[in-house]
C-alpha cells in the first residue's frame, strides 16, 4: 500500500513543519507538501471560502484545493487546546470540518490535540499514528524523533536570531505576526523582503524561549489565552528593548489579532510601533508607503540617540 | 527663517497620466527660472514618485509622509501635531523635539476623507467652496454617523427628510469627519499643541473650526498647507551632496509606461516598465527574481 500524504502549506503548517514532516518520515509515508502561495493559490482559497474568513484561512483553502487531486489523504489536524492558557483560535477548531463541507470528496487524515478532551500531543500522535496502520511502537519511535527534531530546530533558529541581536550597526525590527504570516512568502514575504531591501535586520517576535515568553506575556496581559498570541506577547516583551521598533503584521479580520494588537499598541510604550493589515488586494504601494517612512522615522531616531 | 524660497505653485490636474503633468509643469519652471537659476537637484514624493523620478533622474525619492513631516517642520519648527486629511488617506503625525516619533494612517477605509465629503456635497448639490462657507453659518450642527460612507448617506437623507437645516447637516457632515478622524486615525494619540492640519480637506474652513471646538485649541492651516510633502522633498534634495545633470530636454523625449503581465510563474506579477523613447530604462513590481526586467 503506498498512500500519499498531502500537507497544505499554510496555518498549522508554520508551527509543525518540523514536527509533521519528521514523523510522517519516520514512519516512511509518502508525502506532498504544497508549494509556496501564489496568486492563483490564493484565488482558488478566495473561490472557496465564505467572504468572512481571514486572508490566513482563505490562503489554507486554496492550498487545499491544490491538493485535491495529488494525494490520497489531506492531513487536517484538529489543534484546540494544547494546556492552560493556551488556546487556538477557532479557526483551527473547525479546519477539517470546514474543507470537509467545501470537498465533499477530499479524504482527511487528521489527529485532535485538546486538553480539555484529554488528548494530549502524545495521545493525538498516537491515533494519527493507528490510522496510519503502524504499531505504537513504532509510532512512539517516530513521536519522540520528530520531537527531538523540533527542539533542535526551534534552537538553531534562536541561537541565530540571538546572534543577529547582537549586531548594532543596522536598524532592527521586531516583526510580531502568526508564522503562518510571517513565513508565507506571499502574505509576509513581501513585508520581510523589503525591510531586507532597506537594509533593516527583521526580527521575529514567534522566535523565542517558548516558556520564557508564556511568562513574560503576563507584563502585557495575564488573561489572554490564545496560545499564539501570548507567545507574540511574551516575544515583544522578550526582544523590545534591543530593537528599534515594532511591525505587527495581521491578515483582514483577523478576531484574536484585533484584540491583541490593539492592546499592544496601548500599553506597549516608548518603541514606535505600525500596524500593517493585509487583505486579498494585490498591489504593495500602500504597505511600501507605510514600511518606508516607518524606518525612516527608526534611523533618524537611532542618529539622534547615538549624537546624544 | 525660510530655508527655501518658492519659485512657482502651481496644481496640475493630473487626468491619469502623471508623466503628461509632469511635462507641463518642467515647461512652467523653465519660463519661471529663465535661466537665471541651474538645477542641481530634483526629488520627487507621493503615489508616481517613483515613476517621476525615474524620468527626472531625481537623487531623493521620498514617501509623503517623511516628506510632509519636513515640509511642515520648516514653515511650523515647534508643530507637534499634523493633522492631514486628503482625497483617500488620512493620517496623524506626531512629532517631538523635531523629529516624527509616531504616527498613523487609516487602514482599509476612506471613510471621513476628502471624497467622503466631496461625494456627500454632490448629493447636497453644492459645490465644495459653497459647502465650506455654508458649515461656518450653522450653530446647530446635525448629528451624523460618519463610521461608514454608505450609512453616513443614509443617515443624511434621514436628517434631512425630517427637516433638518442644509447648514446644520453639512456642519453636521464636517462634525463627522473630526470625529471619525480622532476615534480611527488619531485614536490613542496624544494630540499636543501646536496643531498643524493640511491636506486638501483643511481648505474646508468647516471642518478647520470643528477641530479647533474638539481640541479646544487653535489649529494652524498654512496657504501653503496642500504643496507641504513638494516642500519637504524640496530640502531633502537640497541637502543632497552630489549634483545631478538635468536638462529641460526631457520635455521632448516620450516616456511610457507598460504594465506587463510576467508568465514565469502563478503569481502573475504586474511588472511596471518605463520606456524612454522605446528603451527600457526601469522596471518594477516583480516579486521574485524570475521577473526581473532586463534593464539596459
Amino acid at each position: 500500500m503506498s498512500m500519499k500524504v498531502g500537507i497544505p502549506r499554510a496555518l498549522l503548517y508554520f508551527k509543525y513543519r518540523d514536527m509533521w514532516i519528521n514523523f510522517f518520515r519516520k514512519l516512511e509515508i509518502d508525502i506532498v507538501i504544497s508549494p509556496q502561495t501564489n496568486r492563483e493559490i490564493l484565488n482558488n482559497g478566495l473561490k472557496y471560502s465564505i467572504d468572512e474568513s481571514c486572508l490566513s484561512s482563505k490562503v489554507f483553502m486554496g492550498h487545499v484545493e491544490y491538493l485535491r487531486d495529488k494525494c490520497d489523504l489531506i492531513f487536517i489536524p484538529r489543534v484546540a487546546k494544547t494546556g492552560k492558557k493556551q488556546e487556538l483560535c477557532v479557526k483551527f477548531f473547525g479546519l477539517s470540518d470546514i474543507v470537509n463541507n467545501t470537498f465533499s470528496e477530499v479524504k482527511i487524515l487528521d489527529y485532535n490535540h485538546d486538553v480539555d478532551k484529554r488528548q494530549s500531543e502524545m495521545k493525538a500522535y498516537l491515533d494519527l499514528g493507528l490510522k496510519l496502520g503502524k504499531s505504537p511502537m513504532q509510532i512512539l519511535k517516530a513521536y519522540t524523533y520528530a520531537f527531538k527534531c523540533k527542539l533542535e530546530k526551534d534552537k538553531k533558529r534562536l541561537d541565530k536570531q540571538n546572534e543577529l541581536l547582537l549586531f548594532d550597526d543596522k536598524l532592527k525590527v521586531l516583526i510580531v505576526s502568526h508564522s503562518y504570516n510571517t513565513y508565507d512568502e506571499y502574505i509576509g514575504g513581501p513585508v520581510v523582503n523589503y525591510l531586507k531591501e532597506l537594509n533593516v535586520t527583521p526580527i521575529f517576535a514567534d522566535i523565542v524561549d517558548k516558556k520564557l515568553a508564556n511568562k513574560e506575556a503576563n507584563n502585557i496581559s495575564e488573561k489572554i489565552y490564545w496560545a499564539y498570541n501570548r507567545e507574540l506577547l511574551g516575544g515583544i516583551e522578550v526582544y523590545k528593548d534591543r530593537v528599534d521598533g515594532i511591525i505587527l503584521i495581521t491578515t483582514f479580520p483577523c478576531g484574536p489579532d484585533s484584540l491583541a494588537n490593539e492592546m499592544i499598541t496601548k500599553r506597549v510604550k516608548n518603541k514606535p510601533i505600525i500596524t500593517i493589515i493585509l487583505d486579498e488586494q494585490d498591489g504593495s504601494a500602500g504597505m511600501i508607503t507605510r514600511i518606508e517612512s516607518f524606518i525612516d522615522i527608526l534611523q533618524i531616531r537611532k542618529a539622534r540617540k547615538i549624537v546624544k | 527663517m525660510k530655508i527655501i524660497k518658492l519659485l512657482l505653485v502651481n496644481i496640475y490636474g493630473l487626468a491619469g497620466n502623471p508623466a503628461q503633468a509632469v511635462k507641463i509643469l518642467l515647461k512652467d519652471i523653465e519660463k519661471t527660472i529663465d535661466n537665471q537659476y541651474k538645477i542641481v537637484n530634483v526629488g520627487t514624493t507621493g503615489s508616481a514618485r517613483k515613476l517621476i523620478g525615474t524620468m527626472l533622474n531625481a537623487k531623493v525619492v521620498k514617501n509623503e509622509i517623511t516628506a510632509h513631516a519636513i515640509g511642515t517642520l520648516s514653515i511650523v519648527p515647534d508643530a507637534r501635531t499634523i493633522i492631514e486629511i486628503g482625497g483617500q488617506d488620512s493620517k496623524i503625525i506626531i512629532i517631538e523635539d523635531g523629529i516624527v516619533t509616531d504616527y498613523a494612517m487609516n487602514t482599509l477605509c476612506a471613510a471621513g476623507t476628502g471624497s467622503f465629503l466631496s461625494s456627500q456635497a454632490k448629493r447636497l448639490e453644492l459645490d465644495i467652496e459653497e459647502f465650506s462657507e455654508m458649515a461656518c453659518s450653522s450653530d446647530n450642527p446635525t448629528k451624523i454617523a460618519a463610521r461608514c460612507t454608505v450609512f453616513a448617506e443614509s443617515d443624511l437623507v434621514h436628517k434631512a427628510q425630517i427637516g433638518h437645516k442644509k447648514e446644520d447637516i453639512v456642519a453636521g457632515l464636517c462634525r463627522a469627519v473630526v470625529h471619525n478622524y480622532l476615534n480611527n486615525v488619531g485614536k490613542g494619540k496624544s494630540i499636543k499643541n501646536p496643531v498643524v492640519f493640511q491636506g486638501g480637506v483643511s481648505k474646508n474652513k468647516g471642518v478647520v473650526r470643528e477641530f479647533e471646538r474638539e481640541l479646544n485649541t487653535k489649529v494652524y492651516v498654512d496657504e501653503n498647507g496642500h504643496i507641504m510633502g513638494a516642500i519637504g522633498v524640496a530640502i531633502l534634495a537640497k541637502q543632497q551632496k552630489d549634483e545631478i545633470d538635468f536638462s529641460f530636454d526631457i520635455t521632448d523625449i516620450e516616456f511610457e509606461t507598460k504594465g506587463i503581465e510576467c508568465d514565469k510563474c502563478a503569481n502573475n506579477c504586474e511588472i511596471i516598465c518605463v520606456y524612454k523613447d522605446k528603451i527600457l530604462v526601469d522596471a518594477w513590481g516583480n516579486k521574485c527574481d524570475r521577473g526581473r526586467a532586463k534593464v539596459k
